[in-house]
């Protein structure tokens, strides 16, 4: 690389190349692990190098962690891999015309593991009862006439194919999800209150006379929305749908994060990206452990609870749970997670696969546990159910004041209320 | 450790702060480099103490500018003084001026009310220090606006055109973590996360804080808050908790700490009803025998 260009990018003196290259080794490898550090951190981290006591290992931390914008859950991250930038201080110098070391980005992320990541419904798509082959489906490719048979398909039949299809669909349900009035003002044509600034720019054209008052009024936004996931076994069938409605959903609200959880917590929300869902999903099986087996929904809940509950989860959140609610730790555990995120959120939903059934009550402990801190007790064993969840994450629950302003109202899902889920869970 | 390192040090132990490398480090470096400094960390743990003790050593202002939810470019940046602007109306209505005379009058400098953020860039006399305290309450919009501001130091109102920064200023933002700060603006910034101190710079910051307490005490104290920080708690106590504390124990007069006293001024330390309530009394036995120091009362 010619030395003016990075003098110029830089601006700053530079720092001798094998700094600078170690440096970059250092946030490549950050990168790799899912620690997000840009290009103008490394140029940061690069300055305050110069900054620093190069020999004074705990400084150099301090400087790169400051520069490098480091946060506190990255730190051992951080650390582990800061080992390598020193072991590289500690080898004797590498000759100068020798290449650097090849890039490790391209080795796939199962090598650096070591071992192979598993992920079971990934793999058991080819057993999903109403899988077709390729060739016998390319012609007919879903279209809006076949919606409504796709919506009241249970998910158990659903194949990969279905997936652009379900996609549309939620695209179009979503754009009904705004709700919630925000703090902040924006211009209304009538209502509200007083614009005095805009209306002052208004009297200047009228010779200093108010012939109309422009008026602001309260924002309506979009929910963040917090979807926790249960992927464990009992819910194979339906986990590639329900993540899909999540990466759906993410395009169109502001704000998701997706968190899944067997026997414990992942946070997914790193790996989705908007880009088409089933690559997506492909890099969700490359890198997120292996996480059959049973579930665990109380500790992994509790963990949601102490690890991200603050900083996640505010008056503006609705969080869904996907679960069908069979735990097998102590329901106290459960129940004591769900009344911490029902007390922080604007609103906690619980979707269960197994409500799609008509015979089925809510029988198991975590399930009854649960339920009475659950605003809604949805079924999600179709698209149509998932849609009609829809209403439910923008309707004001919880709010006193409604602001649909011209929107249609929400359609309640019957026998999805509060009262309905206590009436399930005093039912023995 | 480098000599302006120990020096920021220093200088921030001189105004009673207890600050250690890396809060010095990161200190000396945003200040060094001109960059603002995002400050996160639990609630009471000395965040917006850093840009008090900062403004004290370059001896400057300390322009503050306390975000919450709903916080506009009006509450932030600048707005229109409209009683002057109103006056000034009915007196270019009176005398018959021309629209664009007008407007010149309505919209000229004194009739705008600087906020803090356009008084930060506009301070004549050196770069004051600009805390924006508790960006984590503001929503992202505002998090937007403030990313052009900290990144040209230039704000344009309509009525007047841009208005360029006579002195870039030192920031300091600070975040509770509410929720997550925008990577955009986390990029923009030095990034310093304060935990909890440890022991031994907890009872360094009491003596700096209250130099009347006796040592026996500053210990006992500094043992208990870090028991206390150890439980399951809803809301962790901070460092202002211990301070509070210790002023409010040398307040009642007690100089060594003993069950009734710890539980009659618990409230002090620990803000969660739920909290105070799982904390029986053989809880805070036990605390206090953690704390080490079976002192005989004199």
């Amino acid at each position: 690389m010619p030395r003016g260009f990075c003098h110029g990018l830089l601006a700053a003196p530079m720092p001798d190349r094998d700094v600078a290259e170690r440096l970059a080794r250092l946030a490549g490898r950050l990168r790799e692990r899912g620690v997000g550090v840009c290009l103008s951190d490394e140029i940061d981290g690069a300055a305050a190098l110069l900054l620093v006591d190069r020999a004074d290992r705990d400084e150099v931390r301090h400087a790169l962690r400051a520069a490098l914008k480091i946060r506190r859950p990255d730190w051992d991250t951080f650390d582990e891999l800061l080992q390598g930038f020193w072991a590289a201080e500690d080898r004797p110098a590498r000759a100068p015309d020798q290449p650097a070391t090849p890039p490790e980005r391209s080795r796939p992320r199962s090598d650096r593991t070591g071992r192979i990541p598993q992920w079971r419904w990934m793999q058991a798509t080819g057993q999903l009862p109403g899988e077709r082959g390729r060739e016998t489906t390319s012609g007919d490719t879903p279209g809006y006439s076949s919606d409504v048979l796709l919506r009241r398909k249970p998910f158990d039949d659903w194949s990969a194919d279905d997936l652009p299809a379900m996609e549309r669909l939620l695209a179009r349900a979503a754009r009904r999800l705004r709700c919630r009035p925000s703090r902040r003002l924006a211009p209304v044509r009538a209502g509200g209150r007083v614009d005095l600034r805009r209306s002052f720019r208004r009297a200047v054209g009228t010779g200093g006379e108010f012939l109309s008052l422009a008026r602001r009024d309260r924002a309506v936004e979009k929910p963040d929305v917090v979807l926790l996931c249960d992927t464990s076994g009992s819910m194979d069938p339906h986990t590639r749908f329900l993540l899909t409605f999540a990466l759906s959903l993410k395009r169109v609200v502001r704000r998701c994060e997706v968190f899944a959880f067997n026997t414990s917590l992942t946070r997914l929300t790193p790996w989705l990206t908007p880009d088409k869902i089933a690559p997506t999903l492909d890099r969700l099986a490359a890198g997120v452990p292996d996480w059959s087996g049973g579930t665990r929904i109380g500790a992994s809940l509790d963990e949601f609870v102490t690890r991200y509950l603050d900083t996640l989860v505010s008056a503006k959140t609705v969080v869904v749970v996907l679960s069908d609610g069979l735990d097998r730790d102590s329901p106290a555990v459960l129940a004591e997670a769900m009344r911490a995120i029902g007390e922080k959120a604007r609103k906690v939903i619980w979707l269960n696969p197994l409500l799609g059934d008509p015979r089925y009550r809510p029988e198991a402990r975590g399930m009854k546990a649960a339920l009475p801190h659950v605003e809604h007790f949805v079924p999600a064993h179709n698209l149509e159910s998932l849609e009609r969840l829809l209403p439910l994450l923008a309707a004001s629950g919880g709010t006193p004041r409604s602001t649909e302003s011209g929107e249609a109202p929400g359609h309640p899902v019957p026998g999805a209320t509060r009262e309905h889920s206590a009436q399930y869970a005093t039912e023995e | 450790m480098r000599p302006e390192v120990r020096e920021t040090q220093a200088a921030m132990e001189r105004e009673g702060y207890v600050a250690e490398p890396a809060i010095a480090t990161a200190v000396y470096l945003a200040h060094t480099m001109r960059k603002p400094l995002l400050v996160e960390g639990d609630a009471g743990v000395g965040k917006t103490e850093i840009a008090k003790v900062l403004a004290r050593i370059l001896d400057t202002e300390l322009i503050r500018l306390q975000c919450y939810e709903g916080i506009d470019v009006n509450t932030a940046l600048y707005e229109w003084n409209y009683q002057r602007q109103l006056l000034r109306l009915r007196i270019a209505g009176t005398e018959g001026r021309e629209p664009a005379q007008t407007e010149q009058m309505i919209f000229s400098r004194d009739c705008l009310l600087e906020r803090p953020l356009l008084r930060a860039i506009t301070r004549r006399d050196g770069p004051p220090v600009l805390l924006i305290d508790e960006i984590d309450r503001a929503d992202d919009g505002f998090e937007a606006f403030l990313l052009e501001v900290l990144s040209d130091f230039q704000v344009t109102i309509p009525e007047l055109g841009p208005i360029a920064a006579t002195h870039v200023p030192y920031v300091v933002l600070t975040s509770n973590r509410t929720r997550e700060i925008g990577d955009a603006l986390r990029r923009r910034c030095f990034y310093l996360y304060v935990e909890h101190p440890s022991l031994e710079k907890e009872v360094r910051i009491i003596r700096a804080r209250v130099p009347e307490v006796l040592d026996g005490l500053a210990d006992e104290i500094a043992a208990v808050m870090q028991a206390l920080r150890g439980r399951r708690l809803r809301k962790a106590p901070g460092v202002a908790e211990t301070l509070d504390w210790t002023r409010a124990l040398l307040a009642l007069r007690q100089d060594r700490l003993d069950v009734d006293t710890v539980a009659e001024t618990l409230g002090c330390v620990l803000k969660d009803h739920h909290d105070v309530q799982d904390l029986t009394a053989r809880d805070v036995e036990s605390l206090l025998a953690g704390a080490g120091s079976p002192r005989s009362p004199w």
